[in-house]
């Protein structure tokens, strides 16, 4: 039987055990002290989120983060990974609440992250992290200034000038609406008089609070040069205003005020969905400040002092216990180790280190504990080095064109020049009459549909995305895929799992390697799992995991960098290096693959280890090839891996041991050549090249700043995505146009009208809303079309 | 039709009324975790349960 882990939910492998881990059982325990059993029963576990699993974590300082707060008490805020449901936030807030120093603790599952005050100093916050961390959930302090940023202010502000312009559009139609259907002679001259002084009386200040975002970007962008569309917004709203008040003082026929107002609300709606469809939640800076929240533990005197990674200077020594990640970029000077470095080159399996050899910042220790000179101060080493270049990709993004903007260019022009020449038409009939008349045809072209035509789909379309596990999180990306040439990839992490898969097991005779049978095979796997299960280096975990069902219960000691060993049945069990096993067979094996030995009493055995495509690799790339893009493979591995990916998937241009400066250079040469291409990678070493990619794709298991650099995150290991990516684009792009065609085509009837003076605000407000109806519905086909 | 008089700004004082209470729902940060509050009731009454014990 199998049986999972009571607190993380995974596969312990031995059915006498209740947890996979001492972490997880610590944390059990934990939950249990403080009385919230309810919450294992209560909680579902999503499998896309990262494990509520206890690691032996960096340690976090919120020292530099927290606020004071007016009482005194202290606060700060935190990014809380492995959110999982409602249940994950019971828990963590209601532990917080039991301590005695916590004021308030309030979870915020959208952006998933954590307020915390406490009373205090910064040492209390430290344990209430420590603790949360303790149960398996991992916080991360940010700056909350990030929260308020510019951006967000701008979304409120929209938010707040369209419920202002909401309320002006309803009561302002009470009037209306008697004064459309009802003529003078029902309803007397007073009576008219009076419903247009409360219609302007509740138009104007609605006007001025509502229109600001279109008055200012009019005014920022004649002051550019350039003027843009809400340039004719603005003359339009503003003539529109100053004849109807007029009117309204001369006892005049017909206001416009309905139309102002009903303009700038439905202008207001298409900006606030365009606004909810760009927007991205956090920027590269803000994610250095993430990763400058970690630790290095220095050795002075010797004595260990803990520093931020800010404080660590050319020359101190640097001591890396088992597990943890290398804080900067240096020298060994003591001991010998493996070093995963995945995030920062893209290679798959761990490299081996000894004294001399140079290791970067951001990777992490595998095997044994290091002591590491350093050569570079934190702000000078590779991964600030890759940090700075990312941004400075993203600067060098050549600004985006969209599609209204592009219409808006030739649009705002037309329809000024045909206001002028109806004014002038009409002049002979008196300036006021003239003016009436040219008014109405700027409030009849003005550009609500077209404002409305573009949000609306992008909104439709990245929400479909979300329940796909698709994150879309620009709509400019969805414009730009239209277009693509080619698409680059990146190899470890993208199109394959990214971690090292078992791929065979040999029994070794005679120099020979022959294949066990298969009750011979799973009685190896068995043996090799129970030792593996108690190690953390990547080859044991790969082959814990294509182990299914029970393991032995071994006593198994670990020798750190060589091997695992063990007794069963009186036979001796090794796993590990070949000098380890200290095997007597001899043979060569295939060196694109990893290797790892066993003996196992007297019989040998060899396990063979690969980096696997992802499943859907291979048709991914051929349903790219058949829609005639060019596929690249650009990897940061040795070249015998990544040749023996091209060949398995077909690919002709491929290139290896590229470092992200390199990549970035090969991408800049596509560029020069006018080449829309996309990037699909994962690594902190494709982060530079994805800010510089037209349409940039990650996964949702990728580093951080790769995932926050990219304008699309695919949850799971598919790749196929992709290529709905790509379809949907087309989609949703022909449905812009027809949905611009239909405000063009509304316009091309109705200017006539209004040129001819005919259009009185009756017929102007249904215009309006009618063209702005259709747009929608026209939109809401993209769900029914599939 | 005086009437109209005092009833257009009755109207009015409760339509600013309802335009006010959305204002200060969006100052109070009301609308910033829509998700979180769809799920948070769920554990409400357990809440409870649990303060008690």
């Amino acid at each position: 039987m199998v049986k999972f882990c009571l607190h993380c939910g995974e596969n312990t492998k031995v059915e006498t055990e209740d947890f996979c881990c001492l972490g997880c059982s610590a944390a059990y325990k934990i939950v249990g002290k403080f009385g919230f059993q309810n919450y294992y029963k209560l909680r579902q576990i999503n499998s896309s989120v990262r494990k509520i699993k206890p690691e032996i974590s960096e340690e976090i300082d919120v020292a530099e983060f927290t606020s004071r707060e007016k009482d005194g008490s202290n606060s700060v805020s935190l990014i809380v990974q492995g959110l999982h449901c409602a249940a994950c936030i019971w828990l963590i807030e209601s532990i917080l609440k039991k301590q005695k120093s916590v004021v308030a603790a309030r979870i915020n599952l959208s952006k998933k992250t954590l307020f915390l005050r406490w009373t205090g100093d910064a040492k209390t916050g430290n344990d209430l992290v420590h603790l949360i961390h303790e149960i398996g959930y991992k916080l991360l302090p940010f700056d909350a200034e990030i929260l308020n940023s510019a951006d967000k202010k701008y979304s409120d502000s929209i938010l707040q000038a369209l419920a202002v312009a909401g309320f002006g559009v309803g009561n302002v139609m009470l009037m209306s609406y008697s004064l459309w259907f009802a003529d003078l002679n029902e309803m007397g001259r007073e009576s008219r008089n009076l419903l247009h002084l409360f219609s302007s009386l509740i138009s104007l200040p609605v006007i001025i609070f509502s229109a600001r975002p279109f008055f200012a970007s009019a005014w920022r962008s004649t002051k550019q040069g350039f003027p843009n569309m809400d340039l004719a917004i603005s003359i339009a709203i503003f003539l529109a205003c100053a004849v109807s008040l007029l009117q309204t003082l001369r006892g005049g026929t017909h206001v416009y005020f309905d139309s102002a107002v009903m303009l700038i609300f439905f202008l207001l709606i298409g900006r606030y969905l365009d606004l909810k469809a760009r927007k991205k939640a956090f920027t590269i800076a803000s994610e250095f400040t993430l990763l400058s929240a970690s630790f290095g533990r220095v050795e002075e005197n010797s004595k260990i002092k803990i520093l931020p990674t800010k404080q660590l200077k050319e020359g101190m020594i640097l001591v890396v216990a088992v597990g943890e990640k290398i804080a900067a970029d240096g020298i060994i000077i003591e001991g010998k180790s493996e070093i995963d470095s995945a995030l920062i080159s893209g290679e798959t399996l761990p490299k081996k280190v000894a004294q001399g050899s140079e290791v970067f910042a951001g990777t992490i220790n595998l095997a044994a504990p290091l002591k590491i000179k350093i050569t570079k101060a934190a702000n000078k080493s590779l991964l600030s080095e890759i940090i700075r270049l990312s941004e400075e990709a993203e600067n060098k993004k050549n600004h985006y064109i969209r599609i209204s903007d592009y219409l808006s260019k030739f649009y705002t022009p037309a329809v000024h020049i045909l206001a002028l020449g109806t004014f002038i038409f009409w002049l002979k009939s008196g300036w006021e009459n003239a003016l009436m008349n040219a008014t109405a045809v700027l409030i009849i072209t003005c550009p609500c549909a077209l404002a409305l035509a573009v949000p609306i789909v992008q909104t439709i379309v990245i929400s479909n995305f979300i329940r796909k596990g698709i994150l879309l999180k620009s709509g400019e990306a969805l414009e730009k895929l239209r277009n693509i040439d080619l698409v680059v990839f990146d190899k470890t992490g993208s199109l394959t799992i990214g971690s090292p898969r078992l791929v065979e097991i040999f029994l070794l005779q005679k120099n020979e390697k022959i294949l066990p049978t298969n009750t011979q095979k799973n009685y190896y796997l068995k043996l090799a799992a129970t030792l593996a299960a108690k190690s953390r280096h990547p080859i044991s975990k790969a082959i814990l995991e294509s182990f299914e069902g029970q393991l032995e219960t071994l006593q198994v000691q670990e020798y750190q960098g060589l091997g695992l060993e063990s007794n069963f049945e009186n036979k001796v069990l090794k796993l590990g290096r070949k000098s380890f096993c200290q095997l007597k067979n001899n043979f060569e094996f295939d060196q694109n693959k990893l290797t790892c030995f066993a003996k196992f009493g007297e019989d040998e055995l060899v396990f063979l280890f690969e980096d696997a495509l992802k499943l859907d690799a291979k048709n991914t790339i051929e349903a790219l090839k058949k829609m005639g893009k060019k596929i690249i493979l650009l990897s940061g591995d040795a070249k015998n891996s990544v040749e023996n990916i091209a060949k398995k998937l077909q690919i002709s241009e491929f290139y290896f041991e590229q470092t992200p400066l390199s990549k970035v250079q090969f991408l800049e040469k596509l560029k020069a050549k006018n080449q829309k291409f996309i990037m699909v990678g994962d690594g902190l070493n494709d982060a530079p090249a994805l800010a510089l990619a037209h349409v940039s794709i990650s996964f949702s298991k990728a580093s951080d700043i790769s995932q926050n650099i990219a304008d699309v995150v695919i949850c799971g290991e598919k790749l196929t995505p992709i290529i709905e990516l790509i379809n949907s684009a087309a989609k949703a792009i022909s449905l812009m146009k027809q949905n611009l065609l239909i405000a063009l085509l509304y316009n091309l009837f109705a200017v006539p009208y209004a040129m001819a003076g005919h259009v009185v605000p009756l017929i102007a407000a249904i215009a309006m809303s009618s063209s702005s109806l259709l747009v929608l519905f026209n939109s809401l086909r993209i769900n029914s079309a599939k | 039709m005086t009437v109209l008089i005092f009833l257009i700004p009755i109207t009015l004082a409760l339509g600013l009324l309802g335009l006010g209470c959305f204002l200060w729902s969006l100052k109070n940060k009301q609308y910033e975790d829509l998700q979180g509050a769809a799920n948070r009731i769920l554990f409400d009454d357990l809440a409870e349960n649990q303060d008690k014990k």
